[in-house]
């Protein structure tokens, strides 16, 4: 049985801080086969990859009023070497549009996805729910310079993908 | 788009060639004329629309470019300047032409050096993520080689250059390099594709790896025990008694499993309405359904070398024939509708990718082509010559129909004008493609 830590971000959120950095201190002081138990006032995509990096896997269940309980569970396997610093994702802002395209015939999904991302402001996000990995999207996202982060939930029924507008 | 032009091209010469009666069922199953009209659908029709497809396909399976975009110019070269001097090769067996035999070899180099760079640009590339479907381009990738290291031995032989294992694996090994060129390379890879593409047009979940696993085990074995099998089988000189109803078996049970593997993809579907590419696959998956039943029923009694000729016949155009038109028809429509209005998607209004394509006008060639195939398989099994080329001539009106919707989609012929050219959208060239 996992034995979770608690960190709790969200009056970090709401006073207008970074709690990345407190995320990354708690995992240092984690002991071997712990995990970390997460409470956000959103869904932390971009951190899910970070996390994966490090041999965390996640899952995660919506409290009330849209906060988010999320549980990381090392997986075992060794963090990858080049894990993407903090620089990359930290200051990935809560995404402005969120949209769910599970239920759209391919290829209207792409076709919103970058609709909504045209409209976004530097540096901002979207993030959208999905059926599948949108392989033909990211061609046309680097095109246009945008960054993006994706991954499938646990149980690899829903593609959650997160798109930033270059800043 | 160059390979699907050429592809088309050449399943436009073979149909012509059987329409004036060239070839099986006029001549001999194993005489040259008729080994003039199978390559010519085996390599130029089929194995170039595949890997035509795969370019598209795998670089997309794996997230990936390709390992080397540039090689598939010069490998669509090799492939055709081989094709052409091994059917100028099988002519002049014929007494068609001079008896040039080193045009046979010489074919043989070419087509090795086409298929080898394709072989290694593909597998390097589908190597990085063998997962999912990729494992079946890899299975029929495998294939792919030993097929040709066959065709390589029985030009050598023809020219008189094979020496005794030359000889001997001619006279006896030319089913093999059938199985594993229509079994291996053709449909393994093609099952393994349909299981992605059907997901994705009807948005079903992916079948499951370990049920697709089993499939693609019981293909896998079927082609490694008739190859294996069978050469070793040769050198004893033994005979295949053995190895083809083992290598059948397998078959047969990796088309089963396909079936059932089919039938869940169709019965999870989230969206009811099916597009016409899916349900002119349904045709052919009837069409293999049609062979397997065929194979068992003339092995039951007996008369399986006789009619092979139907059976393979319905194998090819109905199951491999039908399934690569259907998904040519989508493929053109979706990468002519990525390459024209990606650009600019989100940014001004863009056409649908139905919009580029008109269903009902096309559905009716499809049915036409289907139909001519199994009245031909028909023709066959009764051996009514003349009749099958009736039928191949009512093909020829079926495919002349589906290539002219093909050419309308990439010349974007049925988007409403306002909306066919949005600012900075610029019109794709019919025979090549930007991306």
């Amino acid at each position: 049985m996992t034995e979770y830590i608690d960190v709790d971000v969200r009056p970090i959120l709401r006073a207008g801080g970074e709690p990345f950095s407190v995320i990354m201190a708690a995992l240092a002081r984690l002991e071997a086969g712990q995990g970390l138990r997460l409470y956000v006032p959103f869904k932390p995509v971009p951190l899910f990859a970070v996390m994966a990096d490090r041999g965390f896997a996640h899952s995660e269940q919506a409290l009330d009023a849209g906060e988010w309980e999320v549980l990381f569970t090392p997986t075992g396997a060794k963090p990858t070497a080049s894990a993407p610093g903090k620089a990359a994702f930290d200051a990935w802002p809560e995404p402005s549009v969120r949209l769910d395209n599970r239920d759209l015939d391919p290829p209207e999904p792409m076709v919103r996805i970058l609709g909504a991302a045209e409209k976004l402001a530097p540096g901002a996000t979207l993030s959208a729910l999905l059926r599948r990995e949108p392989v033909f999207l990211f061609p046309q996202l680097e095109k246009r310079g945008y960054r993006w982060l994706g991954g499938f939930s646990p149980d690899g029924a829903t593609y959650e993908l997160t798109v930033r507008a270059p800043s | 788009m160059s390979y699907f032009a050429a592809a088309l091209a050449w399943l436009f010469v073979a149909l012509a060639l059987m329409v004036a009666g060239l070839g099986y069922p006029v001549a001999h199953l194993a005489s040259p004329d008729t080994l003039v009209v199978v390559h010519v659908v085996c390599i130029g029709w089929l194995s170039i629309a595949m890997c035509g497809a795969l370019f598209q396909f795998v670089p997309v399976l794996v997230a990936k470019p390709l390992f080397a975009e540039q090689w598939a110019l010069p490998a669509l070269g090799l492939l055709t300047a081989g094709l052409v001097a091994l059917l100028a090769g099988f002519l002049g067996l014929g007494g068609r032409l001079p008896a040039w035999l080193w045009l046979l070899p010489l074919g043989a180099v070419l087509l090795v050096a086409g298929f080898g760079l394709v072989v290694v640009d593909l597998g390097l590339t589908a190597w990085l993520r063998p997962a999912g479907p990729v494992r079946f381009v890899l299975a029929g990738l495998a294939s792919l080689c030993a097929t040709v290291a066959f065709g390589a031995i029985f030009a050598l032989a023809h020219a008189g250059w094979g020496g005794s294992i030359g000889e001997k694996l001619l006279a006896s090994g030319v089913p093999l390099h059938a199985i594993a060129g229509l079994g291996g390379w053709l449909t393994l890879t093609a099952m393994g594709v349909s299981y992605r593409l059907l997901s994705m047009f009807m948005l079903s979940p992916d079948v499951d790896d370990r049920k697709s696993n089993m499939t693609l085990v019981a293909g896998a074995l079927a082609i490694a025990v008739a190859v294996a099998g069978g050469v070793f089988a040769i050198w004893l000189t033994a005979g295949l008694n053995v190895v083809l109803p083992v290598t059948g078996a397998f078959g047969l049970a990796a088309i089963a499993l396909y079936g059932r593997d089919v039938i869940e993809i169709f019965g999870t579907r989230q969206r009811r309405q099916l597009e016409l590419n899916t349900r002119m696959a349904v045709l052919s998956f009837a069409s293999l359904a049609g062979a397997a039943l065929l194979g068992l029923a003339l092995i039951l009694t007996g008369d399986f070398v006789d009619h092979l000729g139907a059976f393979a016949f319905l194998a090819i155009f109905g199951w491999l024939s039908g399934l690569v038109l259907a998904q040519l028809y989508k493929i053109v429509a979706f990468l002519t509708w990525l390459e024209t209005y990606g650009p600019v998607m989100g940014r001004v209004p863009t056409p649908r990718v139905q919009d580029l394509v008109s269903e009902t006008r096309a559905s009716k060639w499809f049915v036409i082509y289907h139909v001519a195939v199994w009245f031909g398989t028909v023709t066959l099994l009764a051996g009514h010559p003349s009749a099958f080329r009736a039928a191949a001539a009512m093909m020829v009106v079926g495919l002349v129909g589906i290539a002219r919707e093909v050419i309308r989609i990439r010349r974007l012929a049925d988007v409403a004008r306002p909306l066919r050219f949005p600012d900075g959208a610029c019109a794709p060239h019919l025979l090549c493609a930007r991306n």
